[in-house]
């Protein structure tokens, strides 16, 4: 006689599996310790390195930010004061704002041309590797060098874009001297940067997306707009949505808002670049105000944690309806 | 408003004050959530921190960005000589330690060894640095190493900006006064001759015009915000008789004299006849932008003249002093950096023995070492008076652009100010606004000078020259 086990939903019957009864009960639960406790070593390292590397300095930096640190050892208790202060400091709603717009044309701007990318070398056709190498190459190269290299191409007058466009009359424009421009340069210098890592996640969720679906739809007459209208666009919201939420983290404290900033214009012209993640670096290191730039941080990762988790509360981790 | 509401670094310490290490044992001993609430003080006594000086080290470090340059240009070696004589004579043995300059200047590097109490035992600040380390404590007074001979060697004014009653704190180098460089070749090709230097204001600007063409700017200042660019705008202000700070009775920042001094900067920019950007070398290399046809005139120190020997031979150059207002009395930014004591280092007294041997000596080693410092590895005006005979009998300031800056630049000049960085940031963010984003600037002014007052309301550091 054969024997039937009821199985729990979603779990399909092995051939090792135990009985759910008697004995082999207290075999399945050490099993599943084990295969816990397994888990847990596995995930113990980048827990650890979390734990000592973010959350410690976290603690410590929610720890200054009560206190006014002069940088050279002194620490007086403010209370509040520090956080209280930002609210009539001008320069940090000005460095916000700067954040603001550099967040808000930045990710779309970034999606888009990665999404687009990515649909474009998703089908073999000769040399793709190649083109997928090249449109992720920039990300192997420090942002420092990218700076750089950015800056002796947009040059005033002599750089290499000037001399492009001189005949077309634009020969005067400064890319890194004007303060709308500025910023314009540098969003665009990012999604140059960017599109490329992002374009090869987008590829791994395109390729997850069984053809059957496709080619389903394309004998049923659907173009390739409704192909990717009700197939692909549904079908990759769960890797749109990392993408989304990590490029919006990385726009906000990732290196493009420090380094790329440094270097290229050190926030300015006019303060126009200065992100502000650059201001807590010159409350800091510039004006010796570490606790106040201490306060600065834990807003900006307390702001960080919230908006990320009502992402993820709205959309289910990302699953959204279509999951 | 600027961020200044808060005691400032500079304030006078309360008893209680905490030393970084016992907040952080304070932290790492269970008290955060106390700490996070408020309700208990850290009280854990301060321990043996060596970030608290007074010691005996036998080795101390000597943090600065000429020596040991890998390349082993002659500045390095000067510092490696410097170093190497004095570890031969002395028990207390000194290392250096070599920073690159973009990160000793831009860098966090030594403020996050300061922070960690681990300061470098002798380093090297300019002026606009000297009060956010002197308010915080570090600086050893070098005085009492210091013979009355040495002090009075040193030039009127040199060691104005590193003195706080009467004390001497920081002991210059050099002395960098600014001046223009203006490209030969560009101004024959323009069919302008030596004559046609501009003396003023308004003809800095019109002959700046004529140097404009597509592929090059007429003048150039720095664009980039920051201590450098201050610096070189300094001049501006004060030929007009403005201050940033209400000194003598003077009013302070928002005066017609700056207004005009930052609409000059708009002006030239705004005309197309100087950039908006500087390559990514800065302003004050001249190889970089006048030598590489960037600019015909370029506003720069006295270091240039090297510079140009060493990376730029071949190209035709002069030197002028800057051009002056319609109503005003000509001066310039004499810069320079100083040699400082870590109050804090392993052993202050030893640190401010070699700093007052290296550079106060007044035997014959101590005046030929500083006359190869400022004026055969480098070319500076020398800080002392000895060593400036010195170098003028040994025929130092006989070639053109040195006996321009000797002769022209530097007299009348005025030491580089020690202004806070709160100071400097409000007058950074005036000359950015009106320089690069058409702020009207007796508005960029006033909010300046609004900025500063309100930081002066509770400054309680050293004065601020």
């Amino acid at each position: 006689m054969t024997v039937v086990q009821r199985q729990s939903p979603g779990r399909t019957a092995r051939p090792g599996d135990a009985p759910r009864s008697g004995p082999a009960r207290g075999s399945l639960a050490g099993r599943r310790r084990r295969e816990a406790l397994a888990g847990y070593a596995f995930v113990a390292p980048d827990l650890l390195g979390l734990l000592v590397f973010v959350g410690l300095p976290m603690a410590l930096a929610l720890g200054v930010s009560l206190y006014e640190a002069d940088g050279f050892g002194g620490y007086t208790f403010v209370g509040l004061d520090n956080f209280r202060l930002m609210a009539s400091d001008d320069q940090l709603w000005q460095s916000l704002r700067v954040t603001g717009t550099y967040v808000v044309a930045f990710v779309p701007l970034c999606f888009v041309v990665s999404l687009g990318l990515a649909l474009l070398v998703r089908d073999h056709f000769p040399g793709v590797s190649g083109v997928r190498a090249a449109l992720f190459a920039p990300n192997v190269i420090s942002l420092v060098v990218v700076g750089i290299v950015w800056q002796f191409l947009l040059i005033d007058k002599q750089g290499m874009l000037s001399n492009v466009l001189r005949p077309v009359g634009l020969g005067d424009v400064s890319f890194l001297g004007s303060p709308g421009l500025a910023m314009v340069t540098y969003i665009l210098i990012s999604v140059w940067f960017f599109m490329g890592y992002n374009m090869l996640i987008l590829l791994g969720g395109l390729k997850d997306i069984p053809r059957e679906y496709t080619e389903a739809a394309m004998i049923d007459g659907a173009s390739s707009w409704q192909r990717f209208r009700h197939i692909t666009w549904p079908m990759l919201r769960p890797t749109s949505f990392f993408v989304v939420v990590n490029s919006m983290v990385g726009a906000v404290t990732g290196l493009q808002a420090f380094d790329l900033v440094y270097v290229l214009t050190r926030g300015g012209p006019a303060n126009s670049t200065s992100t502000v993640v650059f201001y807590i670096y010159q409350q800091a290191f510039g004006f010796n105000h570490y606790g106040y730039a201490s306060a600065l941080t834990t807003v900006v990762v307390a702001f960080l944690v919230v908006t990320t988790g009502i992402m993820f509360v709205a959309t289910r981790g990302g699953r959204f309806h279509a999951e | 408003m600027f961020r200044s509401d808060l005691p400032s670094p500079a304030s006078v310490r309360p008893p209680t004050q905490l030393s970084r290490r016992s907040l952080l044992r304070g932290i790492g001993g269970g008290l955060v959530g106390a700490t996070l609430l408020g309700a208990t003080p850290l009280l854990s006594a301060c321990g043996s921190d060596s970030s608290s000086g007074g010691g005996d080290a036998k080795e101390l470090t000597f943090w600065n960005f000429y020596g040991p340059n890998p390349d082993g240009n002659p500045q390095s070696k000067w510092f490696v000589n410097l170093v190497d004589t004095w570890n031969k004579n002395n028990d207390v043995k000194i290392k250096l330690h070599y920073l690159p300059v973009t990160e000793y200047l831009g860098g966090t590097a030594l403020q996050t060894a300061f922070s960690s109490g681990k300061g470098p035992d002798i380093f090297i600040i300019s002026p606009g640095d000297f009060l956010r380390y002197y308010n915080g404590g570090v600086l050893t007074d070098l005085t009492p190493h210091l013979g009355a001979d040495a002090i009075s060697d040193f030039s009127d004014g040199v060691l104005d900006t590193r003195k706080v009653n009467d004390k001497v704190y920081g002991l210059p180098m050099e002395v960098e006064p600014l001046a223009m460089y203006y490209s030969v070749d560009a101004f024959e090709k323009a069919g302008l001759s030596e004559g046609d230097l501009p003396k003023t204001w308004d003809a800095l600007l019109d002959v700046a015009g004529k140097l404009t063409n597509p592929k090059r700017f007429g003048v150039m200042f720095e664009t980039a915000p920051g201590y450098y660019q201050n610096f070189t705008w300094y001049p501006f202000m004060w030929m007009g008789g403005a201050s940033a700070i209400p000194e003598n009775g003077k009013p302070g920042f928002n005066t017609e004299a700056v207004h005009k001094a930052l609409g000059l900067w708009q002006d030239a920019v705004k005309s197309g006849a100087a950039p908006k950007k500087t390559k990514a070398e800065g302003g004050g290399n001249l190889p970089a932008h006048l030598g590489a046809g960037y600019c015909a005139m370029q506003q720069s120190g006295i270091w240039s003249v090297s510079q140009m020997e060493t990376d730029a031979k071949n190209v035709k150059y002069g030197v002028f002093p800057l051009p002056v207002p319609a109503v005003g009395t000509y001066t310039t930014d004499m810069g320079g950096w100083a040699f400082v004591a870590n109050a804090k280092g392993g052993n202050p007294k030893a640190a401010a023995k070699f700093i007052a041997w290296a550079l106060g000596s007044t035997d014959a080693d101590g005046v030929e070492r500083m006359r190869q410092w400022n004026t055969v590895v480098k070319t500076n005006i020398p800080a002392r008076t000895s060593v400036k005979d010195a170098a003028t009998k040994a025929g130092a300031f006989e070639k053109p652009a040195l006996k321009v800056f000797m002769e022209q630049v530097a007299p009348g000049g005025r030491g580089e100010p020690r202004y806070t960085p709160e100071v400097y940031k409000a007058i950074s963010d005036a000359i950015q606004a009106t320089m690069l984003n058409g702020a009207n600037p007796a508005q960029a002014a006033a909010d300046a000078a609004g900025k500063i007052d309100t930081f002066l309301k509770g400054y309680k550091g050293a004065p601020i020259l």
